[in-house]
């Protein structure tokens, strides 16, 4: 027993004078994630999409067309970049990605408006850019609905209605909108919350497959073996535990800086998103494991590895949803440990669930890890005879 | 002439050898470009996401309320799957996430709408896990609600024996309507898909490009002549400019695509974009010292360069120095004039603004090219 304790000692100590002799260890793990952390929280001014730049075509050229150019562009929240007479122009201002939508005061608007004749006002948003079209669509809802008001509010004014009277009349009905666990609808919150655990399980798969498949490509694995008295399993544990400290310092960092320093809300339980991250840590470890066994070259690992793990991203569903997806796709989707993190996280961050609710993706994680010690014979074989080919 | 020109051809014939006899670059060259937009295709196949459940908590009970709910129920975003007689019950359907939303209507719903000065009000709640589920819930309610809202209204101008023509032009003096333009789906596919073909292309070649300068360095086959700069970004070029018009100009009108922009015009577009991409990667070649460490270190880089662009977060919105640093990378430039092409039928003309940027990029790289490899060329001068 104690031989094994020191094998493992003698591997780890090998391991940490490779990981410090080679620059690319400490760059691309915490050097990659500082810099991830710091451009994915800096880059939503605020978090929320506002002030879409719009272009209004002025088609009726009265003072009253004017008026109403004018309210808007006192309603907060709205920009308008453009004021044409011209649609082809608004257009091609749209299609140069200058606006992000067109609102058109049709010929005639004043005449037909003060004989009630009701005119109809168009408008007009892209769906090139998602975030961008519907913010201005949610805009110019808003500014139609405003100077609709104002005009019903005006006419009801001179009656000699109360203006208490007339707002429930204006609006007979309301919405109260709740967003559950994002009151503001931060979309920094909603996006950095899955892409930066993400980015770090990347760099997990990724180091993993390098750190063993360097081995082979080095031609060092025997000597590596040799370290750990022969033995796969004291090799491999000694190998990862620097590695696995170094995530787990990280994860713990990332949460740090997304639940405390940032303020993103957590209604569950901080310990067990924490213990979520911390299985999805190895998860992606043993993914890693499970690629460099099925194809022992470093190169083809690592290349299968990244397609794999960028799909993770769309895979795990938390900017479209898996219910949308086909059948097939999702099957695959359980088969990328980000899904699972991601069902963690919306359980404790976001809902408050119970623990019942999140140990079904716990476990799924584990697979990952059992997984993995299949491919131990393969990978083992690998290591001592090298029979694939090692560049 | 030819004294100068066949170096550049033996260099440009070495590495397309290189290229295809490299299984790795071939991978992801090849492979990985043409496999991608497939299984991308497939994961938004769907494009629109449809019949989100909802719990319905009615403590109203009134034809008002059930008619409402009749009405939303049509919208095809969503679905009410469950009624529930308290809000503890929905909210527990919420965290076990059997529903997207919960709508409630308080006791008094009823009361208040058939009181012609009372408001009524209805509470919902959208799980925030994805915002397209905010999108299909929120959207979808409020139509309804706008639509009812205005049918009380006229019920109540009329009570006070307003006129009904004058009474809608009350609720409603001008009304409107909404188109969306461009992609009539407008589905989240048809919006995604085309960026990320933009870069598929950037990604694999600045990955290939940064494998191969690596695995010369370590098999010590390293060259840095103008030649080979020449010869090894011609090699990439011929492979690329046919990938990229299959991704670019092909595929979006097999898998129906938002495409309706002049295939020409995407052409004409690919040329600057794939060579601003070349020496921006052979730029970045020059410090790669294995084949393997480019991909390791640089692989998340394409979530930095898909957020920066200012496709999915609005460019409007993201930080002047992020922003700056976003217009020094082709991807940024090179996604936009294909949104503006193909997703909006714009002409290169109307595009001018990005397309004269990858020329920009495309010189400075160059430029910034020749003179890495004028430096790396003598430091292995001296080393020898």
């Amino acid at each position: 027993m104690k031989i094994i304790f020191l094998n493992i000692w003698r591997v780890l100590q090998r391991e940490l004078h490779m990981m410090f002799a080679r620059p690319l260890y400490i760059f691309a793990s915490v050097g990659v994630m500082l810099l991830s952390t710091f451009f994915f929280l800096t880059l939503m001014k605020g978090g929320t999409a506002e002030n879409m730049p719009v272009a209004v075509v002025d088609l009726d050229q009265t003072s009253i067309s004017r008026r109403l150019i004018h309210e808007m562009q006192a309603t907060p929240s709205v920009d308008i970049q453009l004021i044409t007479n011209s649609y082809p122009e608004a257009r091609l201002a749209m299609q140069q990605g200058k606006i992000y939508g067109i609102f058109v005061i049709p010929e005639g608007f004043y005449s037909d408006l003060v004989a009630f004749k009701r005119p109809q006002m168009d408008f007009y948003v892209t769906n090139a850019y998602t975030v961008g079209g519907n913010t201005a669509y949610k805009q110019m809802l808003t500014m139609v609905n405003l100077t609709s008001g104002a005009f019903q509010r005006e006419v009801l004014r001179k009656k000699g209605l109360t203006d208490d009277i007339i707002m429930h009349r204006i609006q007979p009905l309301a919405i109260e909108g709740h967003m559950v666990a994002n009151p503001w609808g931060n979309y920094s919150v909603y996006l950095v919350s899955t892409i930066l655990p993400g980015i770090l399980g990347l760099i997990c798969l990724m180091l993993t497959i390098f750190a063993i498949g360097f081995e082979l490509k080095m031609r060092t694995s025997h000597a590596w073996l040799r370290a750990a008295g022969g033995n796969y399993t004291v090799a491999m544990i000694g190998k990862l535990i620097p590695y696995t400290v170094m995530y787990l310092i990280l994860g713990v960092g990332c949460h740090l800086i997304m639940y405390r320093f940032a303020g993103f809300p957590v209604y569950g339980s901080t310990a067990r998103l924490m213990f979520g991250m911390m299985l999805f840590i190895f998860a992606m470890e043993a993914l890693g494991i499970t690629f460099i066994g099925l194809l022992p070259t470093l190169r083809d690992a690592l290349s299968i590895g990244a397609l794999y793990s960028m799909l993770g991203f769309s895979l795990s569903g938390f900017t479209y949803p898996q219910m949308a997806m086909l059948p097939p796709v999702k099957a695959l989707s359980y088969m990328e440990p980000l899904r699972h993190y991601y069902l963690i996280y919306v359980n404790e961050a976001l809902m408050g669930a119970p623990v019942e609710n999140s140990i079904p993706y716990m476990l799924a994680l584990t697979l990952f890890m059992v997984a993995s010690l299949c491919v131990a014979p393969r990978l083992h074989r690998a290591l001592v005879y090298w029979n694939y080919p090692l560049k | 002439m030819s004294e100068f020109q066949y170096p550049i051809v033996k260099a440009f014939v070495s590495e397309l050898q290189r290229i295809f006899r490299d299984p790795g670059v071939t991978v992801i060259f090849i492979v990985a470009t043409l496999a991608y937009p497939l299984i991308y295709k497939a994961i938004y196949w769907n494009e629109q996401i449809t019949n989100v459940p909802v719990a319905v908590v009615d403590l109203s009970d009134s034809p008002q309320s059930r008619e409402f709910l009749h009405r939303w129920n049509a919208a095809p975003d969503i679905r009410l799957t469950h009624t529930c007689t308290s809000m503890a019950e929905a909210e527990q359907l919420l965290r076990d996430q059997k529903v997207h939303g919960i709508i409630y209507f308080p006791r008094d719903f009823a009361r208040q709408l058939a009181d012609p000065l009372g408001q009524a009000h209805i509470s919902l709640y959208c799980d925030m896990s994805s915002f397209l589920y905010m999108k299909a819930i929120y959207l979808s309610c409020n139509q309804v609600m706008l639509e009812s809202m205005r049918n009380i209204q006229i019920d109540r101008y009329e009570q006070m024996g307003v006129d009904k023509n004058f009474a809608w032009a009350l609720v409603q003096d001008a009304p409107y309507t909404e188109t969306a333009l461009f992609t009539p789906t407008g589905g989240y596919g048809s919006f995604l898909i085309p960026a990320v073909l933009v870069l598929i292309l950037h990604q694999t070649l600045f990955f290939g490009i940064c494998m191969l300068g690596g695995t010369a360095r370590e098999e010590n086959e390293e060259s840095y002549t103008f030649a080979s700069l020449i010869g090894r970004a011609g090699a990439c070029f011929t492979i690329y400019y046919a990938l990229a018009a299959i991704l670019l100009g092909f595929f979006p009108r097999l898998f129906n695509l938002p495409h309706i922009g002049s295939i020409g015009d995407v052409l004409l577009l690919i040329v600057p974009y794939i060579l601003a991409i070349i020496f921006f990667s052979l730029c970045v070649s020059v410090f790669i010292r294995n084949r393997e460490s480019g991909l390791v270190l640089l692989i998340s880089s394409s979530l930095i360069f898909l957020f920066m662009a200012g496709i999915s977060w609005p460019k409007e919105m993201i930080p002047d120095a992020w922003w700056y640093i976003a217009c020094c990378i082709p991807y940024t430039h090179g996604a936009h004039a294909f949104i503006h092409i193909n997703s909006m039928g714009a002409s290169l003309a109307a595009t001018a603004t990005e397309y004269i940027a990858l020329w920009i990029l495309t010189g400075v790289y160059f430029v910034l090219a020749c003179g890495l490899f004028y430096i790396r060329r003598k430091h292995l001068n001296t080393e020898n």
